[in-house]
């Protein structure tokens, strides 16, 4: 353990005002002079500003301070701005520590000044003990492997293999399919460049083929996945193909720096019976309807009928109230769209009913919807309380639908062909994929992302990036604009062949561990294994995959584990500082001063004093009083503020016709 | 349970409705029509129904008659679906459904047709006129037969029972049973709107719509009062110079006040007329023609020409006849007629009620 620091630094800050209205600063800065350890302790108008951090530095430097305490604001806001000026300064940045004195005790104790002061003397006691324990912490720096495994070679995992070899890295793709493309390979065209699919993937798949540092393995699964991030082992099964005898199949096992998972979705499969699927031969889902385009190029033949009139029932399986999918599927209103534009360009007489909940072609796409509606289809609104009933009369497909526009009136249509627009529903295998990178699943089964604004392509495990329509529906630019920005991130790790860690993790006391494996039990990471040391089997933690979460160390049965920056002595000695006896004496003090800075606001400057004889008893606007005293109305405005501010006086009604307000003295 | 119709879509098109469909339903439409109230979307139910085809519920309507295409709704519509249009392609379908002799179908749905008609006439003129079978004064005199029988029998046998299917349409399908006697009793309603057409002031109270207003009045007045003289006041053989006078002041007030409409129509600069059927065309041109032709005739008469100038007549006649037997029966006059059957109708249907048993 290292040395208990014995001279600190205490900054505590004013905020302008913010803290020091409320918490008596500059008396805890003189009582925490007293305090063990603390060799200085000033109150500051600004820590955050230039001139202060200046100071910081200096004090530092000059009084080699060995540890420093800010009490200001939250850390959201500024740990890493002072754990700056300490390595600025040569001191190590874990040897800071930040006391939060604003949002946990002058903003929300503000009507209680004397209460928010003891507080803030508590947090900042139990902030200085923490201090006095810290220790000097490194980065963690781990070599990584300039390889990349892309799982899934739909649009988006191919999009990303080939930035990623232009890059320089090494590529593996790896396609559980036998062939690549996925889902976008199915359209025929697609919104709005009006490109066939299919020619879209097979441009990138010839991309792909000039790559020599892109692999590519189709039929390709995902078995045993270790490692962390920079080396990552993935073994991979290969089937062999059909079409060529002789083949085995193997396992390879990949090392890569990084993985991309972009294993994209499942259409909704329709339950039998839903809506008539699978018992009624005119009901088919959207992707099913879009192969039928493709194989029918002059008329649009279905069971030997020619197919004149079209009904599209918009969000089966989506949208779900009261199901399992609650999310909008985002793309299908627009791809259901644009089919039905398709059809009537393809096969003129042919007509379309939308049966919708809601239209979403936002952005661009709305232009889709305009089209479609001018060229003549009829859209119909539903509610998901009272859905289309579907009914089978002989030949004659009925559709029986409340019409929420046409208050809510019984209609019954005829229909050709009834295609159910189904959403996206996360892959069957994703639980599988999830339990074997351990990123984290949602209730929708969709990957989820660290945060979806700030982190959007990033997962709780270092290393493991998600891109495309695995992490929730998304439309062709939306994946491929998630799955390239998780090529950049990868580029960003894996660039200069080195990456540094936080040094916040657990950590083994190699003597007191008797490898009882409790600890490798909780871990969600896997980052405590069990090794040799001493001849003796004892638990060691993989610096590069621990979170610091810290959960191995309350359930070390021989407190062996510790998480740095948080140990034992750090936090008892924080529960110390706080529950310490405060002088009461001091705090007397500290409330008279409280008192004191009161009466002193009461000691009005002369302008005060001119605006108080004005009033003199009755009430009076701003422009009023700045007429009589001959003053500008700003500067007026500006000391009657702070005085209804301090108290001195108060609102008193409202002039309605002039729209100003009165005021008056405080009694 | 209403069927769906798809293909309504397309017979609309033909009666000059052409962009509705691109309405969603925002109903702003209806926020700006004066005429739209609490239960009744009105234009939107309109556009809706004809998007979904739902023939039944437009041929109830009784709202197109009242409405005079102020445009406000086409002015206001976020995806320029142009609803004024539509209701006037919907007045054209009611005019269409409520002929009995199905022939204002044909015609409203085809130029072809209407032009074939046209011409038919003329030539049936011309060769009555080559064949010699009336003498100069026999014409006249015919003439004025041909305006009286046209006038009672277009009414007997084709304008009445087309208002007896559009009160069955519009009142007697909504199954309410009302009083007889609020059938007299809105008799006025019948005449007052009739002769004042005052339903357009409601509109809204710009000057424009003021002006337009009088000028549709000033039309009604004047062709109901040449009716008159020319039919039982027999005005190209009266001596009397006080009808004389008279028909020269109505007729010269019908084609005034259609000069001023055409040249309206051909300026586009309001909404109502931007968007014109041919079927609009034809009405405003004959009833031009005819106060024009009339007049000219009189006053060759006055001025001892016509002799000589037969072929006035007969251009005159000519006009006459394609507007008793073709725009009067199947064409747009009946608008004039349906509209103030409309305004009584709509009065029964909104007594209170007691009066209804």
């Amino acid at each position: 353990m290292e040395k208990k620091k014995q001279r600190i630094g205490l900054y505590i800050c004013h905020c302008g005002g913010n803290i020091s209205d409320y918490v008596n600063v500059e008396e805890i800065g003189k009582l925490m002079q007293k305090e063990d350890g603390v060799l200085i302790s000033k109150d500051v108008m600004f820590t955050c500003a230039d001139s202060n951090q200046k100071d910081m530095i200096q004090d530092i430097r000059e009084k080699n301070l060995d540890a420093i305490v800010v009490a200001s604001c939250s850390p959201k806001l500024h740990l890493h701005t002072f754990q700056e000026v300490a390595k600025r300064a040569g001191l190590n940045p874990s040897n800071y520590v930040q006391v939060n004195i604003r949002e946990q005790c002058s903003w929300p104790h503000s009507d209680k000044p004397k209460d928010a002061t003891m507080k803030a003397v508590g947090l900042i006691q139990a902030g200085v003990k923490r201090v006095a324990y810290s220790e000097s912490l490194e980065n963690i720096e781990v070599e990584v492997k300039s390889t990349v495994l892309v799982v899934g070679a739909g649009i988006s995992g191919m999009r990303s293999s080939i930035e990623l070899a232009r890059l320089g890295y090494e590529v593996y793709l790896v396609e559980k399919e036998s062939v690549v493309g996925g889902h976008v390979a199915e359209l025929e065209q697609v919104f709005m460049s009006g490109q066939n699919g299919k020619k879209i993937i097979n441009d990138l798949y010839e991309q792909v083929k000039s790559y020599s540092n892109i692999t590519l393995f189709t039929n390709a699964v995902m078995e045993n996945v270790s490692g962390s991030i920079g080396n990552f082992s993935v073994d991979v099964r290969i089937k062999p193909r059909e079409e060529i005898s002789g083949q085995k199949e193997e396992t390879l096992t990949l090392h890569a720096g990084a993985v991309l998972v972009a294993t994209g979705f499942d259409p909704y499969q329709p339950k039998e019976g839903e809506y008539g699927y699978g018992t009624m031969p005119s009901v088919v889902t959207l992707p099913e309807f879009n192969e039928m385009i493709r194989n029918n190029p002059g008329k649009l033949v279905h069971n030997s009928r020619q197919i004149r009139k079209v009904s599209f029932i918009y969000c089966v399986g989506n949208r779900q109230n009261k199901g399992e999918n609650k999310y909008c599927s985002r793309h299908c209103c627009t791809s259901t769209i644009h089919t039905s534009i398709q059809i009537r360009e393809k096969y003129k007489d042919i007509t379309s009913f939308h049966l919708y909940r809601d239209i979403r072609t936002y952005g661009k796409q709305e232009v889709l919807f305009e089209k479609s509606s001018r060229q003549g289809d009829i859209y119909i609104r539903f509610d998901e309380k009272e859905p289309p009933q579907i009914e089978q009369q002989g030949k004659k497909t009925l559709i029986r639908v409340t019409d929420y526009l046409t208050e809510k009136r019984e209609l019954e249509l005829e229909a050709d062909l009834v295609v159910l627009v189904t959403g996206m529903e996360a892959r069957k295998d994703s639980t599988d994929i999830s339990a074997k990178f351990k990123i984290p699943i949602g209730n929708d089964k969709f990957f989820n992302e660290i945060h979806p604004k700030l982190k959007p392509v990033e997962t709780v495990i270092k290393g493991v990036f998600i891109g495309g329509s695995c992490q929730g529906p998304k439309n062709i630019t939306e994946s491929v604009q998630s799955s390239l920005a998780a090529t950049a991130k990868i580029n960003a790790l894996l660039g200069s062949g080195k990456i540094q860690l936080a040094p916040i993790i657990a950590r083994v006391n190699q003597d007191a561990c008797t490898w009882c494996g409790k600890c490798a039990e909780v871990c969600d990471y896997d980052s405590l294994v069990k090794t040799t040391a001493a001849n003796r089997e004892v638990a060691l933690v993989n610096r590069a995959t621990c979170a610091g979460c810290g959960i191995c160390a309350p359930v070390c049965p021989e407190n062996a584990i510790d998480l740095a920056q948080y140990t034992d002595s750090e936090i008892e000695s924080m529960i110390d500082g706080f529950m310490m006896e405060i002088d009461p004496g001091e705090i007397g003090k500290a409330e008279a001063a409280v008192e004191k800075e009161v009466l002193q606001m009461r000691e009005y400057p002369q302008m005060w004093k001119n605006i108080l004889s004005t009033l003199n008893g009755g009430k009076k606007t701003i422009p009023e009083m700045a007429e009589e005293l001959n003053e500008k109305k700003e500067l007026v405005t500006y000391h009657v503020m702070t005085m209804n501010r301090y108290g001195a006086v108060v609102p008193a009604g409202m002039d309605e016709d002039e729209e100003y307000y009165y005021y008056s003295i405080k009694n | 349970m209403s069927k769906v119709n798809p293909y309504f879509a397309k017979e609309m098109k033909k009666l000059g409705g052409t962009e509705f469909n691109a309405c969603f339903n925002c109903g702003t439409c209806t926020a700006t029509c004066t005429l739209a109230e609490k239960d009744n979307a009105f234009p939107r139910k309109l556009i809706r129904y004809s998007i979904l085809g739902l023939e039944d519920d437009i041929k109830s309507s009784i709202e197109p008659w009242l409405c005079y295409y102020c445009g406000d709704c086409s002015d206001s519509c976020p995806r320029q679906a142009d609803p004024g249009n539509i209701v006037m392609a919907v007045r054209r379908f009611l005019i269409t459904s409520y002929d009995w002799t199905r022939i204002s179908g044909l015609l409203f749905r085809s130029l072809a047709a209407y032009i074939v008609a046209f011409s038919l006439l003329l030539l049936g003129i011309i060769g009555a006129y080559t064949a010699d079978i009336f003498t100069k004064e026999e014409w006249v005199h015919y003439g004025h037969y041909f305006e009286m029988i046209a006038i009672g029998s277009v009414f007997l046998v084709i304008l009445l029972p087309n208002i007896i299917r559009m009160w069955y349409f519009t009142v007697a399908r909504k199954k309410v049973k009302f009083n007889i006697k609020v059938y007299f009793r809105e008799l006025k309603t019948l005449f007052i709107h009739m002769f004042s057409q005052k339903r357009a002031l409601e509109c809204d109270d710009s000057k424009e719509n003021r002006t337009w207003w009088l000028e549709h009045l000033l039309l009604v007045i004047g062709y109901l009062s040449l009716l008159f003289t020319t039919v039982f006041l027999n005005w190209f053989a009266t001596g009397s110079i006080f009808i004389i006078v008279m028909g020269y002041i109505f007729s010269a007030m019908i084609f005034v006040v259609t000069f001023d409409f055409m040249m309206k129509k051909f300026r586009k600069k309001t909404q109502r007329s931007t968007t014109l059927h041919y079927s609009d065309w034809f009405f405003i041109i004959w009833l031009f023609l005819m106060g024009v032709s009339a007049f000219a005739v009189r006053l060759f008469i006055d001025l001892d020409l016509l002799q000589n100038n037969f072929w006035l007549y007969l251009f005159h006649l000519t006009v006459l006849v394609q507007w008793a037997l073709i725009i009067v029966p199947f064409g747009k006059w009946t608008h004039f007629l349906y509209r103030s059957f409309a305004m009584y109708f709509s009065a029964i249907l909104e007594a209170p009620e007691n009066a209804r048993k």
